[in-house]
């Protein structure tokens, strides 16, 4: 499944696949000298030079081709700087991640005591979940760390690398016996014993290497277990095993799954000879919050993701795959598509100031700017408030339309900020965890003020008893006062006012409540508590019981209630606030297009193939859609392909040429003759074969055998 | 004048006797048969079941032989006739060999580090290549001794029945080594001998035998439990052979009865089973409280699967019934959505025969299995064919599939999943897209789904490949239940 793979796949099948012979055709040109390529160490030079692709790779220009080199060169930049920032943010959340994990395995290496002449080998076991794809990077930094920090061998075996246990092994000695550069005067001398040159799979030299080195520890890691061969990985263990008196061994194993289950597959001479300890590595789930907090959310986010892009993320995330990887590379997708298909994206420069900005500008940049939806939003707005001038002059002056865009620019931040602090709070108010990403998409969908959260918060107040209160006006204002780290958030106690001076004011109201209650000895409880027990205590009676209740609330509990409906008022306003996607200029700070996504990611090759050849003419320009499946103007694969479709699991290969030339040839002008169509024919099947969908059975003679089906 | 014929020394023999108890005959036997002045042969086979002392006992004798004072034998020959005696060993394990070329080249080293020689070895890797090599090294070793002393070498292949990549010619080849080489004993070590596996006659067999439960506990006897009980070593001795005994018994009796299985499980249990005397809830005097206390211990099946992982105090070893519910609890709660219902549909698909696939997944069956609760409505077409099939499917374990069946499986049961679990999942189009082909290829690698055949015929997401599941009705159920789907409900059977 990995990149490369898939790449070399698809260059093996270029045109000359279908070329009857192959015509060679010489590259190098006369006189060049014939020599034979180097037999060794051409990969790295003959490797295309990374750089000059990028340099051969511009960001072209935008607005019909007339903006700015100047522009198109600032937005190139500002994409490199931007993702450069986040992602050293993404590495090092994942390299923290995988801190405890590393440092806990590290110190079962060094400590572990193998048991003298049981043959036990110690083992690790990392489990990593089914995220496969995270795995690399872990064993990586794992043997990094281990390698500055045990005195031995680390070898990390991966299960392509082992086809069996020679090419295992083979692999094993020569890592292993690479990591220390040969001293002159020590030679090689692990490679040969008694004059006897070792064969390159005898663990020997490992224990020559060992020996020469004084290692304590020989580490031999398996990253993905789960994928290794059992059989090999039993005849592997029980090697080492056997081997443990003289080379000190210590195996680690990432495992996808479950111990017991990877147990249950290995042979059982093989169980016996591990024990080790098991080692949890952090949930992708939750590395996945904090990155997500971080880079998408945080106060710092250069630019922001929309909540439909988010949610389809997310939901990927949870329906597909479970891989950060996966969602590094869509947020990095995104980055891309911001800046190399949004002229506008200029503006996001934070390291110069609106005027300079702004004269960067062109008229099509403004003109742009008039395309806006935000920007339509805008305009309404005014004509709503009965500014009109104003909307004329957005629409006409150019001078009134830059002050504007400055000021949404000069503000952009402050409001985004005000979001998150919202955000924030609220999910410290709240009593139960939250889900913090689904919090970021309600609030980019303006939609955070009836969200469950919020509702939960507000009708937890009305029941709290005045203590409850007191703590949770504390909690509040502790969270103002520490900020979250989480999103890059500073305490801003000393910003809030207004909305900080209620609620300490109510809190002192309340407290002085409460002492009061203290001296009279009557507890305090707001109408909403009351009226729930009193719903709660009779059933029958319950007109009589509740008026009754009513009749006795004193003083304070009438004074403690209207406290209570200023708190839950004063929260609902503070919850409410402008949909940021109405913001002027958002596009500018905010990404939210799905479909470059979805194309980019969530492809349907299945699904494209069989399109593709049942309707061809959406694709064909001289194909037309006749309406007839088995119309003679599509190619013959087509008609083939539709034949496939109607015909069972085996095909009769005689039959489905007649039928095919009866539709093809014929005796009229157009048709094709035999020959022709023979050819034709043979290469339509050629094709379905190519693509899998038919293979001669081995059945019935002159038969195809039908292997996929449509729409699955 | 030296005699031709003296047994090894019994100071020797003793002291093995003491440290290998219930192994005298095959001790004695062995011993007559390599010590150099008893009745050399030029093969020995011997042979027995796992950790039946095989390997260690040659070796221990072998190390014996060739270093212990020969000097006082056992008929009170004179010291000075038999000094230049020479006897050495080596030992080749073959389960250390990778192929058979590596079995060669680790005998030459062995006998060249044996013998002492200095000289280069040149490189082995025919059998023909072995003679001539070894040929060389004894001569050299033999070419210095002193008249009148016997030269003998034993050459040790340990395990060679299972050596892999193992030439045919290999066993009767090692056989005649003897015949070319003079004063060469080869000790043939194997589980079980098929008659005249050497193709060679006359070869002496020693058979060691499995161990009856008397002498697995005076083996048992020689280890030293910790930790020590209170009242003295000999009370802890007492204790531990009774234990041993016990266990033995309710455990060992029907599996893991070989010396190094009871032996750890032992060692395992113990701890805990003297837990209470140490906590002075109980004397070691009385065993048989002390047995009924810890009850629960020997019913406990679970301890005969060895564990890999350390029992850490949070985490102490889970009895059986919590080991079979929480075993996959992980991995259903972890993979993706559309990963776990790939799962249920290859469980379906392994263990559904295909005949019965429409009655169970076609969309006009649909209401009428929801009535009926299961595939009951099998089609009467030949009831004497499926009356004569009595053992039931999920016996028969899983069987192969090809990926196409599996994927309108998972289309069928999909729509299912989707209806039943009401989490306002949007429904999305699954059919042809690339991320279930990516988390089919990702369960192959998890091994969750097994490659059926060839390991490199066909690509993994080869229409035509063939799979089988790997996981229990267990974990598919919970699965199952964790999307929305009850898979009973599709089950045939
Ligand atoms: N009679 C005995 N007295 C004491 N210890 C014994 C005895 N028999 C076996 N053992 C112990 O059992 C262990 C296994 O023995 P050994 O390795 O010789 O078995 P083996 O017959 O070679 O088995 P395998 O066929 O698996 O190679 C050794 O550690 C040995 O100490
Ligand atoms: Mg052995």
């Amino acid at each position: 499944m990995s990149v490369n793979g898939e790449t070399s796949s698809i260059t093996g099948f270029d045109a000359s696949d279908h070329q009857p012979a192959f015509i060679f055709t010489p590259s190098a040109i006369e006189g060049a000298p014939e020599r034979p390529a180097k037999r060794r160490r051409v990969g790295r030079t003959s490797a295309p030079d990374p750089t000059k692709h990028a340099q051969a790779f511009r960001f072209e220009r935008l607005l019909n081709g007339l903006e700015d080199t100047e522009c198109v060169g600032l937005r190139e930049e500002l994409f490199k700087r931007h993702w450069a920032k986040t992602e050293e943010r993404i590495q090092s959340i994942l390299g923290e991640s995988n801190e405890d994990t590393l440092t806990k395995v590290t110190s079962f290496v060094q400590d572990v005591a193998p048991t003298e002449g049981s043959g036990i080998v110690p083992t690790g076991f990392i489990v990593t979940g089914p995220n496969i794809a995270s795995q690399g990077l872990l064993f990586e930094q794992l043997s990094e760390r281990l390698k500055t920090e045990v005195n031995g061998p680390v070898v990390t075996l991966r299960s392509g690398d082992a086809a069996n246990l020679k090419a295992a092994l083979k692999q094993l000695i020569r890592d292993a016996t690479n990591q220390r550069a040969v001293n002159e005067d020590e030679g090689e001398g692990f490679f040969e014993r008694d004059g006897r040159k070792l064969l390159n799979y005898d663990l020997e030299i490992l224990h020559g290497f060992v020996k020469l080195h004084g290692s304590k520890r020989a580490i031999v890691a398996f990253q993905d277990s789960e994928a290794f061969d059992p059989g090999l990985l039993g005849d592997l263990i029980a090697l080492f095993s056997s081997w443990m008196n003289r080379i000190p061994f210590v195996l680690l194993f990432g495992i996808a799954t479950s111990i017991d289950l990877f147990r249950e597959r290995l042979p059982r001479a093989a169980t016996k000879c591990l024990f080790g300890a098991q080692f949890d590595v952090e949930q992708t789930s939750s590395v996945f919050e904090s990155v997500f907090l971080k880079v998408i959310a945080g106060s710092e986010a250069p630019l922001r993701l929309g909540p439909a892009l988010v949610s389809s993320l997310i939901e990927r995330q949870h329906n597909h795959v479970q891989s950060i990887q996966a969602f590094i590379s869509a947020l990095k997708y995104a980055y891309m598509c911001h800046f190399y298909a949004n002229p506008l994206s200029v503006l996001s420069d934070n390291e110069r100031d609106s005027k300079s900005l702004l004269k960067l500008l062109q008229s099509e940049h403004l003109e742009a700017i008039r395309m806006l939806p935000s920007f339509i939003k805008l305009v309404e707005n005014s004509v709503e408030k009965h500014e009109v001038t104003l909307a004329r002059g957005l629409l006409e002056d150019d001078k009134v339309l830059l002050r504007e865009v400055e000021k949404a620019l000069d503000s952009a931040t402050q409001r985004v900020i005000t979001i998150l602090r919202t955000m924030h709070v609220l999910s410290s108010a709240a009593t139960g965890p939250v889900e913090k990403i689904d919090l970021y998409v309600r609030a980019f969908k303006g939609s955070l003020s009836d969200s469950d959260t919020v509702r939960a918060v507000l009708d937890s107040i009305k029941r709290m008893a005045p203590d409850a209160l007191i703590a949770f006006i504390g909690r509040i204002t502790k969270a103002v006062e520490n900020g979250s780290p989480e999103l890059d958030l500073e305490g801003w106690l000393g910003e809030e006012t207004e909305f900080l001076k209620e609620i300490t004011d109510i809190q002192g109201e309340v407290t002085s409540l409460v002492e009061e209650a203290v001296e009279t000895g009557k507890p305090v409880r707001s109408q909403y508590a009351i009226h729930s027990q009193g719903l709660r205590t009779t059933v029958i009676a319950q007109k009589v019981q509740l008026s009754y209740e009513k009749s006795t609330l004193s003083k304070q509990d009438i004074k403690y209630t209207a406290l209570i409906d200023r708190m839950s008022n004063l929260l609902k306003e503070y919850f409410t606030f402008e949909h940021p996607q109405d913001l002027f200029l958002n596009e500018v700070w905010l990404y939210d297009s799905l479909s470059p996504y979805k194309e980019v990611f969530t492809p349907g090759s299945r699904l494209a193939i069989e399109q593709s050849l049942s309707a061809p003419y959406h694709y064909l320009p001289g194909c037309k859609d006749t309406g007839d499946a088995f119309s003679s103007s599509k190619p013959a694969t087509a008609i083939l392909y539709q034949m496939y479709l109607e015909s069972g699991s085996l095909i009769n290969v005689s039959d489905i040429w007649t039928a095919f030339f009866s539709i093809v040839g014929g005796e009229e002008s157009e048709g094709y003759d035999e020959r022709t169509a023979l050819m034709l024919f043979y290469r339509g099947l050629a094709d379905l074969k190519l693509l899998g969908m038919v293979k001669p059975s081995r059945k019935k003679v002159d038969h195809l055998a039908k292997s996929v089906w449509k729409g699955l | 004048m030296a005699s031709l014929f003296s047994l090894p020394n019994e100071l020797v023999l003793n002291s093995l006797r003491s440290s290998f108890p219930c192994r005298d005959q095959q001790i004695r036997s062995l011993a007559t048969l390599l010590s150099i002045r008893g009745a050399p042969p030029r093969n020995i086979v011997l042979h027995g079941l796992e950790a039946t002392g095989k390997s260690a006992i040659t070796k221990a004798l072998l190390e014996a032989l060739s270093s212990g004072p020969t000097n006082t034998t056992a008929n009170g020959d004179s010291e000075e006739e038999h000094a230049e005696d020479n006897l050495r060993h080596a030992i080749v394990k073959s389960a250390e060999c990778i192929t058979g070329r590596h079995l060669l080249e680790q005998t030459v080293g062995a006998v060249a580090s044996a013998v002492g020689w200095r000289e280069g070895v040149r490189r082995c890797d025919s059998l023909s290549q072995l003679v001539v090599e070894l040929g060389r090294l004894f001569e050299g070793w033999t070419s210095d001794r002193t008249d009148g002393a016997k030269q003998r070498f034993v050459l040790v292949f340990d395990g060679i029945d299972n050596q892999r990549e193992a030439p045919p010619t290999l066993l009767p080849a090692l056989a005649r080594l003897g015949e070319v080489i003079p004063n060469l004993t080869s000790v043939f070590i194997v589980t079980a001998p098929r008659p005249n596996f050497l193709h060679f006659p006359g070869v002496p067999h020693i058979h060691f035998p499995p161990y009856t439960k008397a002498e697995i506990l005076q083996i048992l006897s020689l280890t030293d439990p910790s930790p020590k009980l209170p009242e003295g070593a000999k009370d802890t001795k007492d204790v531990w052979i009774r234990f041993g005994s016990a266990v033995w018994d309710s455990l060992a009796k029907h599996s893991g009865r070989d010396i190094l299985s009871i032996r750890s499980v032992c060692l395992r249990l113990w701890p805990r089973f003297i837990a209470p005397v140490l906590e002075g809830t109980h004397s070691a005097s009385q065993f048989s409280r002390l047995l009924l206390a810890n009850r629960s211990l020997f019913q406990n099946d679970g301890v005969l699967v060895p564990s890999i992982v350390a029992d850490t105090p949070t985490n102490p070893t889970p009895l059986p019934s919590s080991l079979q519910h929480g075993k996959y609890r992980g991995i259903g709660a972890q993979l993706p959505y559309y990963s776990r219902l790939l799962l249920v549909a290859a469980y379906l698909a392994s263990f559904n025969p295909p005949r019965t696939d429409q009655v169970h997944f076609m969309k006009a069956a649909a209401a009428k299995r929801r009535k009926k609760g299961g595939g009951t409505a099998l089609p009467k077409g030949r009831p004497g064919v499926t009356k004569h099939r009595k053992i039931s499917r999920k016996l028969l374990g899983p069987q192969a599939f090809v990926l196409e069946r599996m994927l309108a499986i998972f289309h069928a049961i999909e729509e299912d999943a989707d209806l039943r679990a009401k989490a306002g999942r949007g429904r999305e189009r699954t059919a042809g897209a690339a991320d279930i082909q990516m988390a089919i290829a990702t369960l192959a690698t998890l091994r969750l789904l097994v490659k059926v055949g060839a390991a490199n015929a066909g690509d993994t997401l080869d229409a035509g490949s063939k799979y089988r599941v790997a996981v229990g009705w267990e974990v598919v159920r919970g699965v199952a239940r964790s999307v929305g789907v009850e898979a009973e409900d599709y089950l045939a059977e």
